[in-house]
């Protein structure tokens, strides 16, 4: 038994919700999180507008004055926004173990843009689960 | 993976210490819980869910002893005391085995035994 942790995108939820119904799989736990890779939480100024605000402790990197009303710099070097802890979507899902691969290729395939930001996938072991409904141990609670 | 439940007020300290030792890629989430002190008694009312902030962040095996020290570092508060010891609420951390992980950008494994 596994559990998998992924990391994506928030805005991907549907499409990620869609893949993982198409391969049968129906029980996820979808939590709202923050969090930011090795790139410090850097976005492009041009979609940062919205973001600016959302947690506290953000740092630009260029004076607040200096950034255009348009959000758009001219200067290509200036465009990268350090906003801290982005909103993402983290899902918890734990499967036998035969059931790993398709589903880690269903996470990547719904959330896969080539750009940062994408997400990780996290596999670990899972010692048992229970239904809490039934009692029912290890993999029948699964199914 | 380690799982650090700390207080809020110490969660800049903490992601700043990280930082400075290279660990910039974190998970961030507010949560609520109490410990075996089954929260804390302000006049006849008990607080059993006290506000606290969970980091998640995966690391490879070399630099977990390390991530610890410095995580119980930041987040530790002083009562005063000389001693090294804290003030209980300070947290707690954990540490969970991850046997794979991938970038989702990518499509590629992450080379290297990892802990998440």
């Amino acid at each position: 038994m596994k559990k998998i942790v992924a990391i994506i995108r928030d805005e991907r939820i549907e499409e990620t919700k869609t893949a993982l119904e198409k391969i049968g799989v129906l029980g996820v736990t979808f939590f709202h999180v923050t969090g930011r890779g090795e790139q410090k939480g850097r976005i492009r100024s041009t979609a940062s507008r919205g973001l600016l605000r959302r947690e506290p402790g953000t740092r630009l990197l260029m004076p607040r004055e200096q950034v255009p009303e348009n959000g758009l710099p001219t200067d290509p070097a200036e465009q990268e926004v350090e906003v801290g802890f982005l909103p993402k979507l983290m899902l918890i899902i734990v499967t036998g173990d035969r059931d790993v691969q398709p589903i880690v290729q269903a996470i990547i395939s719904a959330n896969q843009s080539g750009r940062h930001g994408d997400g990780k996938i996290f596999i670990s072991p899972m010692v048992s689960a229970i239904r809490v409904r039934t009692g029912e141990h290890g993999d029948d609670a699964l199914s | 993976m380690i799982w650090a439940v700390i207080r809020p007020e110490s969660a800049q300290n903490v992601i700043g210490a990280l930082e400075q030792i290279g660990i910039s890629a974190m998970t961030r989430m507010h949560v609520t819980g109490h410990g075996k002190e089954m929260g804390i008694t302000a006049g006849f009312v008990r607080y059993s869910e006290i506000p606290k902030e969970m980091l998640l962040i995966v690391v490879p095996d070399n630099d977990v002893a390390r991530a610890v020290t410095v995580i119980r570092n930041a987040a530790r508060t002083s009562h005063g005391g000389s001693s090294d010891a804290g003030t209980i609420g300070d947290g707690k951390i954990f540490v969970t085995y991850v046997e794979d992980s991938y970038t989702i950008r990518t499509a590629e494994k992450i080379p290297g035994t990892v802990r998440a």
